[in-house]
């Protein structure tokens, strides 16, 4: 099979027929899955959790690594406070 | 002139060094895009999404060997398109191995005056189709294009990609790109005209 037309976008007939697959096709485009966490969990898989294997690297914000570097620093101070009172007595 | 610019630049580095960020920013900016390809492509859902993992799964494990000769949104639809060629292939035999199967099942059961009914029962596309929206007929439409035809009229008509890009995407001259798109146009208007009964989309 040859491959000899030319082809134009801006005639009339193309023009219908973009028109009428994008309005056909728009909805899907919409309801489009979140893939994150299923393609997340087949690297963790096959690279046996040397990628996305710490529960870290799945989050989406850098909230969780600095409430938990903030606590960490709070119960670090209270067990200082709390071992210092128990020296003086 | 370098093709990428260097946000995509600085992102790419840190996808090679297997910033896991990085990716999960990836694959946030493009999903929905290679969903909606594997999506036409295929034209299952469940399918689409299960290629469409597969596609960065295959990006992760490859961004070492992107050069930077193309865009890497080119570089991405290049895997998803030739994936979902694979995936079809696949599913085209599957369904093929099934009917055969069925038509094996069939021949053991019933006489044939009963096929000869059954065959023209699900033959009658005009009453198969009759309640169904247009979308659907779209649809349906673009299934039953060849596969290389409907994967440029997706990239074209759909994703709104340059004829350049296309032929970069599936290593076709611009020339053969524009003729495909041309003939998948008229095969899907033929097709939807002929199941609507209308002479114009």
């Amino acid at each position: 099979m040859t491959d000899d037309r030319e082809p134009s976008d801006d005639d009339p007939e193309s023009q219908a027929v973009r028109a009428l697959l994008k309005r056909s096709l728009a909805q899907d485009a919409h309801d489009a899955p979140d893939l994150l966490p299923g393609i997340q969990r087949r690297l963790r898989r096959r690279s046996r959790g040397k990628f996305f294997g710490d529960g870290w690297s799945t989050a989406q914000t850098r909230t969780s690594y600095v409430l938990v570097g903030l606590m960490t620093i709070l119960l670090v101070a209270l067990a200082y406070i709390a071992l210092g009172t128990v020296e003086l007595r | 002139m370098p093709l990428l610019d260097d946000t995509e630049a600085r992102l790419v580095e840190r996808l090679v060094a297997r910033d896991e960020r990085a990716f999960n920013a990836l694959v946030r900016a493009y999903e929905g895009r290679v969903f909606s390809v594997a999506l036409r492509m295929l034209g299952n859902r469940a399918e689409a999404e299960d290629l469409a993992q597969e596609v960065f799964v295959q990006v992760f494990k490859a961004v070492g060997t992107f050069r930077g000769e193309s865009k890497l949104s080119t570089w991405i639809y290049r895997i998803a398109i030739n994936l979902a060629k694979n995936r079809g292939k696949y599913l085209r035999v599957r369904r093929a191995e099934a009917h055969d199967d069925l038509d094996a099942l069939d021949q053991g059961a019933g006489t044939g005056q009963d096929k000869r009914e059954n065959v023209a029962r699900v033959e009658r596309p005009d009453e198969m189709m009759a309640g169904l929206e247009v979308e659907q007929v779209v649809r349906r439409a673009i299934q039953e294009l060849e596969p290389s035809f409907r994967e440029c009229l997706v990239l074209r008509d759909v994703e709104d990609l340059s004829y350049g890009e296309i032929g970069e995407i599936t290593g076709l001259p611009e020339g053969t790109v524009k003729s495909r798109i041309h003939r998948a146009r008229a095969q899907l208007k033929e097709r939807v005209e002929r199941v609507l009964g209308a002479k114009t989309p």
